[in-house]
C-alpha cells in the first residue's frame, strides 16, 4: 500500500484522536485569541443597551444540554448586561427541558452580583429586577397570549407564586412594556417569535442559536426582523468581548476559552479535506 | 490537579466517556448510557407535565368547580382511544381541532414573516443597501443577493425544460445553493466542535480540576 492509499484509509479513530488532541491541547495551555467583534452581535448589544429603564428584557432560554456549550454563555452574558444596566429581566421558556438550565443560568449571574452589593438598592432582589415566569405549552399559547397579558398567561411563575403580586409584573403587563425579547435557541424558536409576536405585536427580536442552525436564520437579520443574532461560540465570545470592553464586566469567558480549539479544530478538519481530496485526485490519475 | 468528590460529577463523568466509546465502537456502556438518557428524558418530562400542567391548569381547577374544563379535558382524554382498535377514529378529533389551530395561526403570520417580508428584503432598495451595514457596497451585496435569489428560484423552476436563459441561470443558481451547502457545513462543523469542547471542558474541570 502506498502513500495515497494509506492517505485514502485513514481509520476514522485516528482522526478523532487527532481532533480529541487539537481541542484538548489549547484548553489545557491557554492561547488567548483576538476577538473581533462583528456587527450582528454588537447590534444586538445595542439594542439591549438601549433598552428605556420603563420596560423589560425577555429572555427566552431554549435549549437542552445538549446546546449547552453554545447558548449557555450567551444567556450568561446576555443576563450580566442587562443586570449590569439595571434593565428588568423576565426569564421564560417554551418548553419543559431548558428550564433547569434557564435556573442555573440566572442563580449564577444573580449570586455573582449580589456577593458584591453593598446596599439592598445594589442587590438582585426577586419580583423587583427579576421574574422566573418558568413554563407555560404550548408554545403558541404564550407568544400570542403575553401581547394581551403577561400575568394571564402565566398565573404562577416558577417558585408558584402569584405572578400579579409581583411588584415588577405590576408594570409589566404585556408586550408594550417589553424592550427586547432575546430567544436563546437550539430550533426554529425564534422565528416563531418573529412570525406571531413582532407580525401581530411589534415586538423587537434578537436571537442567539447554534451554529449547525445559523444559516437559517441571517435572512431575517438582513431583512430586519431580528434586532441582532449571535451564532454559537464565536456569537457567544463576541459578546462577552463587548460587555468586558464596554462595560468592564470582568468574569469567566467559557466562550472566549474556547475558541482557540474551534480555530485549530476547524484548521484540522481542512487538511482532511485537502488530504483526501489531494489523494483522490492522485489515485484518479494513476487510473 | 485536584479530582472531583461530587458523585454526581463522577456520574456525569461516566456517563460521557461511555457516550464517546461508541467513537472506538459500539458497546455495553454505551448502549447503558444511551438507555439511561432516554429513560431519564422521558421520566422528566412526564413527571414534570403532571406536576406542572396537568395538576395546576386542569385537575385543581376542575376540582374547584370549573366544570367547563371537562371539555378540554375530554378532548384530550381522546387521543387515548389509538389503544382501543373499535372507537381508535375518536382520535381524529383532538388532532382534527390540533391541525386547525395550527394552520388558521400559521398561514396569515407564515406568509406575513416569511414571504413579504423576505421579497421586501430582496428588492434593490436603498434601506437594503443600508442593511448589510457595508457603506457604499451594500449595493453590491444587495445585487448579489437579488440575482442569487432570482438565479436559485429559476433552478427549482420544473415547468419548463431548462434551456437557453433559463439553463444559464439555473446554472449560476446552483452555484449559490452549493456555496449556501458549504455555508451550513462548516457551521456544521462548528456546532459539533463545540459541543465536544463543552463535554471536555466539564471533563477538564469540574472532573479531573486540571482546567479552572
Amino acid at each position: 500500500m502506498n502513500f495515497v492509499d494509506r492517505m485514502l484509509k485513514i481509520d476514522r479513530r485516528i482522526i478523532y484522536l487527532i481532533l480529541a488532541l487539537v481541542i484538548t491541547l489549547p484548553l489545557l495551555f491557554r492561547s488567548p485569541q483576538r476577538i473581533r467583534v462583528m456587527h450582528p452581535v454588537a447590534t444586538l448589544f445595542n439594542a439591549v443597551d438601549s433598552i428605556s429603564p420603563n420596560k423589560a428584557l425577555i429572555v427566552n432560554f431554549e435549549f437542552d444540554p445538549r446546546d449547552l456549550p453554545e447558548l449557555e454563555p450567551m444567556g450568561l452574558a446576555i443576563l450580566r448586561h442587562a443586570f449590569h444596566k439595571r434593565i428588568k429581566v423576565l426569564v421564560m421558556s417554551l418548553y419543559v427541558q431548558p428550564l433547569g438550565l434557564a435556573q442555573n443560568a440566572l442563580t449564577a449571574v444573580i449570586n455573582e452580583i449580589n456577593t458584591e452589593a453593598k446596599t439592598n438598592v445594589d442587590s438582585l432582589i426577586y419580583g423587583r429586577d427579576y421574574v422566573f415566569l418558568g413554563w407555560q405549552p404550548p408554545p403558541l399559547v404564550p407568544i400570542l397570549g403575553m401581547g394581551e397579558s403577561i400575568a394571564n398567561v402565566y398565573k404562577t411563575d416558577f417558585y408558584g407564586n402569584k405572578t400579579d403580586t409581583l411588584p415588577l409584573m405590576r408594570y409589566i403587563k404585556n408586550y408594550k412594556n417589553v424592550g427586547l425579547l432575546v430567544s436563546l435557541s437550539s430550533s426554529d424558536v425564534p422565528k416563531w417569535w418573529l412570525e406571531f409576536a413582532q407580525n401581530r405585536f411589534g415586538l423587537r427580536v434578537g436571537a442567539g442559536v447554534t451554529s449547525v442552525s445559523a444559516s437559517e436564520f441571517y435572512q431575517y437579520l438582513q431583512t430586519g426582523q431580528f434586532s441582532g443574532l449571535m451564532v454559537g461560540m464565536k456569537g457567544a465570545a463576541e459578546y462577552e468581548e463587548m460587555i468586558e470592553s464596554n462595560l468592564g464586566i470582568h468574569k469567566r469567558r467559557k466562550a472566549s476559552e474556547a475558541l482557540p480549539s474551534i480555530t485549530y479544530a476547524h484548521l484540522a478538519m481542512i487538511a482532511f479535506i485537502i488530504i483526501g481530496n489531494v489523494g483522490y485526485f492522485i489515485k484518479r490519475r494513476q487510473k | 490537579m485536584s479530582i472531583s468528590s461530587d458523585p454526581w460529577v463522577w456520574i456525569g463523568a461516566f456517563l460521557t466517556l461511555a457516550i464517546f466509546s461508541f467513537l472506538y465502537k459500539d458497546n455495553p456502556f454505551y448502549k447503558f448510557a444511551e438507555h439511561v438518557f432516554v429513560g431519564f428524558t422521558n421520566g422528566y418530562l412526564v413527571t414534570f407535565t403532571w406536576h406542572n400542567v396537568l395538576v395546576p391548569s386542569l385537575f385543581n381547577p376542575l376540582f374547584r368547580g370549573q366544570l367547563i374544563l371537562i371539555i378540554p379535558f375530554i378532548i384530550g382524554a381522546l387521543y387515548f382511544t389509538r389503544f382501543i382498535p373499535k372507537v381508535s377514529w375518536f382520535v381524529r378529533i383532538p388532532i382534527g381541532i390540533s391541525m386547525g389551530y395550527g394552520v388558521g395561526a400559521n398561514v396569515p403570520a407564515f406568509i406575513q414573516a416569511y414571504i413579504i417580508k423576505q421579497i421586501q428584503g430582496t428588492i434593490l432598495a436603498p434601506q437594503n443597501f443600508q442593511a448589510w451595514h457595508a457603506g457604499s457596497t451594500g449595493i453590491v451585496w444587495s445585487a448579489i443577493l437579488f440575482v442569487g435569489v432570482l438565479c436559485v428560484l429559476s433552478y427549482f423552476y420544473f415547468s419548463r425544460e431548462q434551456k437557453g436563459i433559463l439553463n444559464v441561470t439555473s446554472r449560476i443558481g446552483i452555484i449559490f445553493v452549493m456555496i449556501g451547502f458549504g455555508a451550513a457545513f462548516g457551521y456544521t462543523v462548528m456546532a459539533r466542535v463545540s459541543l465536544l469542547i463543552g463535554r471536555l471542558q466539564f471533563l477538564l474541570g469540574p472532573w479531573l480540576g486540571v482546567i479552572e
